[in-house]
């Protein structure tokens, strides 16, 4: 039942935002970490690609919610968790920032400081603008189950 | 808003080109051979600064153009004892020696420390407008 609550709401989505961001954060720590390292390319996750590939998987959840299913019987328990593992299972979001390899490319400039710092700020700035809408969107929905504002 | 920060670092990476270069002209103030070894004064470097219209966010950045060396005349310092003087022509007995003025080198380099500072200024202020615009949300 909170599955359902929370697949209506932007909450699955700004939570793949906030993994993609601290997976980015990482990979850019380790290139200021190697900065003097000999021979070490930087290497970055696009940012660009990531937002198609949600983009993608929103369009293809709101597809499967809005085709019909079937109601739940009441003293039918099997039928009643298949059903739950084929919604987890067909939900795209889950799995946009698991597979995070393929986007990981390796930007051919050799390290520059400057370009690695202001790389971590505009990535910090689309982390804190994810943690800011979430915690909006929970107040909303605690305004309505409590029924106060 | 997070395109403005690449103009900002564009502008860090050119000044950073820029105080490389003139720190390796004070380096070399006084060299009088080449890479090879050969008897030739060092010529100071110049970086040349380009606009850069090709970053999103419409204002346009600057990108380092090239690294130019300079053709000014070497200063000419006589010591006939030395290995490198002129053997023979109108500088006979003089050793040609980079001509670089330290002061000038310094004020440029003042310049790029100063405007370098400008552009981190420019990116706090960019900072702090993201994060007044999600004190709105939250």
């Amino acid at each position: 039942m909170l599955d359902s609550m929370f697949q209506s709401t932007t909450i699955p989505v700004l939570e793949q935002v906030m993994r993609f961001s601290q997976a980015r954060h990482n990979v850019l720590a380790g290139n200021i970490a190697n900065l003097d390292t000999p021979g070490y390319k930087s290497q970055d996750l696009s940012p660009e690609k990531f937002a198609q590939r949600l983009k993608a998987a929103i369009v293809a959840r709101d597809e499967f919610s809005s085709t019909p299913k079937e109601p739940l019987e009441a003293g039918d328990a099997s039928s009643a968790s298949e059903q739950r593992v084929q919604f987890a299972a067909a939900n795209p979001l889950s799995d946009v920032a698991d597979g995070l390899d393929d986007i990981l490319y390796h930007d051919e400039s050799t390290g520059s400081l400057e370009k690695q710092v202001s790389a971590i700020a505009k990535n910090q700035m689309q982390h804190n603008l994810a943690v800011s809408v979430l915690s909006s969107q929970f107040r909303l929905l605690q305004a309505a189950i409590s029924e106060r504002a | 808003m997070f395109s403005s920060l690449d103009v900002s670092t564009s502008a860090l990476v050119a000044q950073r080109v820029r105080l490389n270069a003139i720190a390796g002209n004070l380096a070399n103030m006084s060299t009088t051979h080449n890479e090879a070894g050969e008897a030739e004064p060092y010529q100071a470097r110049f970086t040349v600064f380009e606009a850069d219209s090709s970053l999103p966010g419409g204002a346009p950045g600057v990108k380092v153009s090239s690294v130019g060396v300079s053709d000014a005349e070497p200063r000419w310092k006589y010591d006939p004892g030395h290995p490198d003087a002129m053997k023979e022509g109108p500088h006979q007995g003089y050793v040609a020696y980079p001509n670089i003025d330290m002061t000038t080198e310094f004020v440029d380099a003042l310049e790029a420390t100063r405007a370098y500072e400008a552009n981190i200024g420019v990116i706090e202020v960019t900072k702090s407008l993201a994060a007044q615009t999600l004190k709105i949300v939250a």
